[in-house]
């Protein structure tokens, strides 16, 4: 019979060769606790890289109410003043944007298709100047249309425009998709969990028994659990290793659709890129975490062990 | 087989150290009940052999625990050179016992491995290369009958009790400790063996190092020891965690 793995060695260089007997000597364990690992890890990495992809989480154009409000023909430079004043204290507006009419005429001669239409004869009956008004984004359907109300009260402003049905159409599928987002991002999270809970239970717990010898015949706590914290971190390591590359391979089939689909979503999407440097601060990251946990755990299987010890 | 030798003697000339082991005011309480061990007074020094006696559940293995640090007293203190085993740090603890040899109850051995790592344990424990580990291992477990070449590699549990017994004994002195606590030493053990061991133990009691074995024995009249116990061993009868015969006094034996 060849010698056993000791679970023993003074030496932090002989721990860590204990170390590697131990998470090589069972490689079918190895494989299995590195692959559930790094599919938990890697879905975490994505959903997290797409949070920080993301950032500043603004809701898109689409998702906000937004009203034209048309202004007095009348209007002097200051009155436009007073009146944009006003509309900003409205409740829920949160922004009101003047486009005056010399400007909304040069914006729509630049657009190709009515570059012959002789805007010029719009002179008898010029364009309004207008405000864009932008409301709150979360702000309920009722409220909007009441605040929308409000604006058409206020002085100055001659017809406020503003298509309610989109914006209840947006809400619906806004409440709608939240709790289905919610569901999902919980089913991410809750298997990734359950993969860590797996992967963790494929790691051989130390033998209690060896355990309470060894301190029984003298070992260090410290020393005894070593080797396990040193295992723990080596296999989380080739773990992380695993999900950084799965991650990657991810990335270069979705990144261009992705943005592609931030991009006809108006939603912000920047473009961070999975460098080398942050691939090494993740995988040392987690062989810490990974050391740390197996050290917890031997420390736990320690004490259950002496547990009829009182020293 | 020709048994190899451990020769564990201290340096000549070196100054008489103080009582290897030291129990002053000893009690042993679990709970509301009656102490498991009653207030004891006992020192041990360099070279004394003492066998516990007593009936099964007078305190022989709570007394072995104490003295191995592996239980806090209810009351007194227990001292090994001189260091009270309470006042010291885990760290300093855990020293203390790689300088002990301490056989368990029932040998306390990992059946699933095998003899030559079960006795090496020990020296690894204390700090010692693979290789030295296992040399000492073989010395040890030749002093004690067992062939490390023929029965090295095998399991421990394939052993029957009595050469179990041995690996365990081996184990305890393969560090050449100074204070041997041996918890039913030759229970297990048919004659042969028995006479063998405590041989062995008896040459190392001649070379200062401190010995206390236990043994169940029926409760009576105190009486010397028989055989196979060797005659420089004294004995101290239980009764209730209660001694009967009064204690070894401290100073090497004669």
């Amino acid at each position: 019979m060849s010698a056993s793995p000791l679970n023993v060695a003074p030496a932090r260089a002989g721990a860590l060769q204990l170390a590697l007997r131990l998470t090589l000597g069972r490689p079918i364990t190895l494989v299995l606790f590195a692959v559930c690992a790094a599919l938990c890890l890697a879905t975490l990495l994505l959903g997290a890289l797409a949070w920080s992809r993301l950032q500043p989480l603004q809701a898109p154009a689409w998702m906000h109410a937004q009203a034209l409000v048309l202004a007095s023909g009348a209007a002097g430079e200051n009155d436009l003043s007073a009146t944009g004043a006003g509309l900003r204290q409205v409740p829920l507006v949160v922004a009101a944007e003047f486009i005056g009419r010399d400007a909304a005429l040069s914006q729509l001669a630049q657009r190709p298709g009515l570059a012959g239409l002789g805007l010029r004869e719009l002179r008898p009956n010029p364009l309004p100047d207008a405000f864009v008004v932008d409301f709150a984004p979360g702000s309920s359907a009722d409220a909007v249309e009441a605040a929308v109300a409000q604006l058409r009260r206020c002085k100055g402003v001659e017809s406020v425009q503003y298509q309610p049905e989109p914006y209840r159409r947006a809400q619906a599928l806004s409440a709608a998709l939240r709790p289905v987002a919610l569901l999902v991002g919980a089913a991410l999270l809750a298997g990734a969990l359950l993969g860590a809970a797996l992967a963790a239970r494929l790691r051989a717990p130390p033998d209690p028994q060896e355990l309470r010898l060894l301190i029984l015949l003298g070992a260090e706590p410290a020393v005894v659990c070593r080797p396990y914290a040193y295992a723990g971190g080596l296999a989380m390591l080739v773990a992380a290793a695993l999900a950084w590359w799965l991650a990657r391979a991810v990335l270069a089939q979705l990144d261009a659709p992705l943005a592609q689909l931030a991009h006809d979503y108006a939603l912000h999407w920047s473009d961070q890129a999975l460098t080398p440097a942050g691939g090494a601060l993740f995988c040392g990251a987690l062989a810490l975490l990974g050391a740390l946990l197996a050290a917890l755990r031997a420390r736990s299987a320690l004490a259950a062990a002496l547990r009829d010890s009182e020293y | 087989m020709e048994a190899a030798r451990i020769d564990p003697r201290l340096p000549e000339g070196a100054p008489a150290p103080a009582p290897v082991l030291q129990l002053r005011g000893v009690e042993r309480r679990y709970g509301a009940f009656r102490p498991a061990l009653g207030a004891l007074d006992l020192a041990l020094g360099r070279g004394e052999f003492l066998v516990v006696q007593g009936p099964g559940g007078c305190g022989k293995s709570v007394l072995l625990r104490l003295m191995a640090g592996l239980e806090r007293p209810s009351a007194g203190s227990v001292h090994i050179a001189g260091e009270d085993l309470a006042a010291l740090r885990p760290r300093a603890r855990a020293h203390m016992r790689r300088s002990l040899g301490y056989l368990p109850p029932g040998a306390g051995l990992l059946l699933q491995r095998s003899v030559l790592h079960n006795v090496a344990l020990a020296p690894w424990v204390a700090g010692n290369e693979r290789e030295e580990g296992l040399r000492r291992a073989r010395a040890a477990l030749a002093l004690v009958g067992i062939d490390p070449d023929r029965q090295g590699d095998l399991p421990v549990g394939q052993l029957p009790a009595g050469e179990r017994q041995c690996v365990a004994v081996a184990r305890a002195i393969a560090n050449r400790p100074a204070l041997l606590l041996l918890d039913d030493l030759i229970a297990p053990l048919d004659t042969a063996r028995a006479d063998r061991v405590l041989n062995v133990l008896s040459q190392f009691a001649d070379a200062g190092i401190a010995i206390v074995a236990t043994q169940r024995a029926d409760a009576g009249a105190a009486a010397p020891l028989p055989a196979p116990w060797p005659a420089r061993a004294r004995a101290l009868r239980l009764s209730d965690g209660v001694p009967v015969l009064p204690a070894v006094d401290s100073g090497p034996a004669a």
